[in-house]
């Protein structure tokens, strides 16, 4: 039996126990602060092999090296570079302790640095930094690789993939997350797992982060999508200060009490991290003696997942949308930035298509002149950042799928691999390594299987072929084949047998390129929205699509809910429950409310887009320009400062409604008179941000909410200078000058500008405002104090009297 | 022969004697504390579906105009003071009530975050053509995800505490506020060396671009 088989066997016949902390065990035993771990321990032999010793004599089954920092870059810092050498005589130390008693586990833990996409560290140099390490550990013999204390999914992945590159030794992966429940990187339980266990990892779990009972709910979260066993190493509560000593706040029977609760949320490997001492391990073994194997695991599952978070198929949930529209075929000005090499229009596309529904985003980057491979992965670093949709890689070139794998920090889906000879193995090793779902595109030959039935055949073949690679029928997705029904009738009844076959029959989940159907028809959505519909009756899982079509989207809510896959219609009621106007065609006023009082609404509603067709609307109904203005538009715009006076709108909606009036004004000023644009004007303001500072957002809300209430307003903008502002005055005789100042240090040149303009004898009133300025400052500078826009207006009303 | 030396500090990474720098920072988006920085009041402000879906799509936007690169440097205290702080370094911060934060800390953490300025462009642009409610929405997003920064900036760290058994007070103290002049500002740019990651200071000690934020935490041996 290899090691392998053993320690696999093990955990099938109980919990296993690990070992507790060393760092804070060997500052206990004398190790001074502020020396590197490792080297210390080399040098003082004797107190490390104390601890390994006194772990194993607590009921450790797995004992951890005192390799946690050695690799290139910590060690680098004490002026140590041997980093093969010191974890190999390392974990010979362990070995030699540990005998035939307990495993020993070669412990890599973080950098400190992060990895591309997250950090300046090259994903292909985190690689060689962690095999450096590996490398060493297995030369000591090390039984186990345990990567653990990680806070980025990224550099887990480096350390996983390095250890995969060198073997196939029993790998542990632990992840440390804050108390938010995500790791620092934003990294949730489930997403860690899914994309670890699919990497290749042989146990999966928790350590550090907090003590046993917040990590339990960690664990909990893991331990319906779990593949292979949890691992959970709490710390012993929190640190704590008492008379000049720092120790943690759990004891041992309090820290064991939770083993039962571990081993009940499916964890088959447990131990303690900082905190926890020889004591602490021997009560848990006392208590996990007496404790069975877990429930039975899930042999494998249809999950895709990004850094952020997990999409889970089925075809009981609604159809999952997989947005098209990353793609330069057609699209000038994608193909312009990919060829620069610039993110703006990929990242809007991520936005768009996933405001839109979409849960996963095809990335696809073929095009004549372009280097595939390098564009692909600088396209999936940037949506790693910039979405948390997982990606669907699609490429003709294995070696460009393999590029947007090896550094996407997630389980991406592949799109696609057919029967084709050459490319066939290459890449499902591919697949393999990197742990990525895939669509089987049922395509063998140079002919295109028309039937069902020969569909069907070709995707049994390859998944023949898949299965001597370890894949399940959980790892890919059918390609049903989506043909114009234009040229073949019988074309949308053959894709739609075959995806029910792979829903009831096969068992996997299926995807359709649903738009083809339509090709060569005229008002092709129609055709695409119907053929959603069906293919949802018959099972569908996926739909690659434009997820910016309404019709198209609203077909598909409307089906997932008709067949079931919408639960008690809660995605369909989140989307239309609130609008109750969503029927097709144009929409209707909700009311039949009066022209005027429309014009009223919109300013209300903050409704920009539709205030000057209701203008126009009124004023055929014969109501003035002035009266609008009067009876409609002003009090609209006073209610609006009411409810924000209030709270009831917040300051979004205040600046809405603000655009909404001016745009109304813009549209009205043509039909109004001169005199009465005049009478409109209550005064002239010149507005100002302060020499020095340069946040003027505030002032920018000011100079429109007081364009809205009748004031003529000159914005001279940010770090105006004195003598503009001087200037300013003489030219335009301003009734007020607003000036407003973000910070303390520019805040005092509001008082030199007042003192400017009164030296100059120049008559206007002031009204200051911004984040450090005060009444009281205000006053003492002799202007009048507004605390926002609202309050400008007032301020300003009352100014000119 | 002796294997290594003991650096005179060595607190990981972090405590290299000269600030890390943090190329990319991931922050999960922020949108409770984006909604409140615009005034929304849960239970009390009443959002029409139609504005929430029109806030949700720009922090959205936001979210891919932001570019977060951040700073940090664990500085050794000589002493404290009722009203002052001495680094080891000589340098020096004079304000009660960070000197009251940092009481009984051993050391400081300076730190630095910047949204970029691709950011900025998107508000500038979007008030020279008078769609002032985007421009807002994006002000607020960049401001608490730059917030956020130094919350993960502080989160690192403290991963790397954790395992000596210290930790960072919990609260953060920033030059500007109280009686902590912006005048100091200069200095912790200057140790945090943010010209690195592209922020610049002016004659009035503002950073540039915009949403850069500096702070300074404890370091404490005991749960604050």
């Amino acid at each position: 039996m290899t090691i392998r088989e053993e320690i696999i066997r093990k955990i099938g016949e109980g919990v296993l126990v690990l070992d507790g902390a060393t760092g804070t065990e060997l500052q206990a035993r004398g190790m001074p602060e502020g020396v590197c771990p490792e080297l210390w321990c080399l040098e003082n032999a004797t107190c490390i092999e104390s601890v390994h010793r006194d772990y194993l004599a607590a009921g450790s089954d797995i004992i951890y090296t005192c390799t946690f920092g050695a690799n290139r870059f910590k060690l680098a810092q004490y002026g140590a570079s041997s980093v093969g050498r010191i974890n190999e005589d390392l974990c010979r130390l362990a070995k030699s302790v540990a005998g035939e008693r307990a495993l020993v586990a070669g412990d890599i833990g973080p950098t400190g640095r992060f990895v591309e996409p997250f950090g300046d560290v090259g994903f292909d140099e985190a690689v060689e930094v962690f095999q450096e390490q590996a490398r060493g550990l297995i030369q000591g013999g090390a039984d186990i690789l345990v990567i653990e204390t990680m806070i980025d999914i990224q550099e887990a992945r480096a350390a996983l993939i390095a250890v995969r590159e060198l073997s196939d030794i029993f790998t542990i992966v632990t992840m440390t997350f804050e108390s938010s429940g995500r790791t620092l990187g934003g990294t949730d339980p489930v997403s860690a797992l899914v994309t670890l266990q699919s990497l290749g990892a042989d146990a999966v779990g928790c350590n550090c982060s907090a003590g046993p009972d917040g990590m339990i709910p960690l664990i909990r979260a893991m331990q319906p999508y779990a593949t292979v066993p949890l691992v959970a190493k709490p710390n012993a509560g929190l640190p704590r200060l008492s008379q000049g000593k720092t120790f943690f706040d759990m004891g041992p029977d309090d820290f064991s009490a939770y083993a039962h609760e571990f081993a009940a949320s499916g964890v088959q490997l447990i131990g303690g991290c900082c905190g926890t001492t020889p004591a602490h391990i021997q009560a848990l073994r006392l208590k996990t003696a007496a404790l069975s194997p877990g429930s039975s695991r899930r042999q494998s599952i249809k999950a895709l997942s990004s850094p952020r978070k997990t999409v889970i198929l089925g075809e009981q949930s609604p159809l999952v949308i997989i947005g098209e529209r990353i793609n330069p075929t057609g699209k000038k000005d994608l193909q312009q930035e990919l060829l620069e090499g610039r993110m703006s229009l990929v990242r809007t596309f991520a936005r768009e298509q996933t405001s839109r529904g979409a849960e996963i985003l095809d990335v696809n980057v073929g095009m004549p002149g372009i280097d595939e491979v390098s564009t692909i992965r600088k396209v999936v670093c940037d949506l790693a950042l910039f979405t948390d949709a997982p990606l669907s890689i699609d490429s003709a070139l294995p070696e460009a799928i393999e590029a947007a794998l090896r550094v996407y920090p997630g389980r991406a889906l592949i799109n696609s691999i057919s029967g084709e000879e050459e490319k066939l193995v290459p890449l499902l090793r591919i697949a393999k390594k990197y742990g990525a779902m895939f669509i089987l595109l049922p395509l063998a030959g140079r002919n295109l299987p028309k039937t069902s039935r020969e569909r069907i055949s070709t995707v049994s073949s390859i998944f023949e072929t898949a299965q001597d690679y370890g894949f399940t029928r959980d790892d890919i997705v059918v390609d049903a084949l989506t043909l114009a029904v234009s040229a073949d009738p019988s074309a949308a009844l053959e894709t739609l047998n075959t995806t029910r076959w792979c829903a009831q029959e096969f068992g996997s989940s299926t995807v359709l390129g649903l738009s083809n159907v339509s090709f060569g028809l005229p008002s092709r959505i129609w055709i695409n929205a119907a053929f959603v519909a069906m293919a949802v009756s018959h099972g569908l899982t996926l739909a690659i699509a434009n997820p910016l079509s309404d019709e198209f989207m609203n077909i598909k809510r409307a089906a997932d809910v008709l067949t079931g896959r919408d639960i008690g219609a809660r995605s369909y009621i989140a989307r239309f429950g609130s609008k109750g106007a969503s029927a097709p065609g144009r929409q209707q006023p909700a009311n039949e409310a009066s022209p005027g009082q429309e014009v009223y609404e919109a300013i209300l509603e903050g409704n920009r887009d539709d205030i000057a067709a209701r203008i126009d609307r009124a004023l055929q109904q014969g109501i003035t320009p002035q009266a609008l203005v009067n009876e409609h538009m002003i009090p609209a715009i006073e209610e609006v400062g009411e409810r924000y006076d209030k709270k009831i709108y917040f300051l979004p909606q205040l600046i809405a409604s603000a655009e909404a009036m001016k745009r109304g004004f813009e549209h009205l000023e043509p039909h109004m008179k001169e005199g009465e644009l005049l009478q409109a004007k209550k005064g002239k303001i010149i507005l100002a941000t302060v020499k020095g500072d340069i946040h003027d957002i505030g002032k920018n809300i000011v100079a429109l909410m007081l364009k809205n209430h009748g004031f003529d307003v000159v914005d001279l903008g940010k770090d105006v200078a004195h003598e503009v502002l001087l200037d300013a005055i003489r030219r335009y005789h301003p009734d007020i000058v607003g000036l407003s100042a973000l910070m303390t240090t520019t805040m005092v040149n509001m008082k030199e500008t007042i003192e400017r303009v009164r030296d100059a004898g120049l008559a206007c009133s002031f009204m200051v405002g911004g984040a450090v300025v005060t009444k009281a400052y205000a006053e003492s500078i002799g202007a009048r104090y507004a605390k926002d826009g609202v309050d400008a207006v007032r301020v300003a009303e009352s100014l000119v009297g | 022969m002796k294997l290594f030396r003991i650096p005179s500090r060595s607190l990981g990474m972090i405590d290299a004697g000269a600030p890390v720098f943090f190329r990319t920072i991931a922050v999960a988006v922020p949108r409770k504390e984006i909604y409140a920085r615009l005034g929304f009041r849960a239970g009390h402000t009443l959002i029409q579906p139609e504005h929430r879906e029109m806030v949700e799509s720009y922090i959205d936007e936001a979210r891919g105009f932001v570019e977060l690169k951040g700073s940090a440097i664990l500085l050794n205290v000589a002493r404290i003071e009722e009203d002052s702080i001495v680094l080891s370094g000589g340098d020096m911060f004079v304000s009660s009530q960070l000197a009251r934060m940092a009481s009984g800390c051993s050391s400081l953490l300076l730190m630095g975050a910047t949204a970029g300025s691709r950011i900025m462009e998107e508000i500038r642009r979007d008030t020279s053509i008078g769609h002032i409610t985007r421009g807002v929405v994006l002000d607020a997003a960049a401001s608490e995800m730059t917030d956020g920064a130094l919350d993960w900036i502080m989160g690192y760290v403290n991963q790397d505490l954790r395992r000596r058994a210290k930790r960072l007070t919990r609260r953060r103290y920033s030059a500007g506020y109280g009686d902590f002049a912006l005048e100091n500002q200069r200095v912790i740019y200057e140790l945090l060396r943010l010209g690195e990651i592209g922020v610049s200071i002016t004659g009035e000690y503002l950073l540039i671009p915009e949403k850069s934020v500096t702070a300074i935490a404890g370091v404490r041996t005991s749960v604050a």
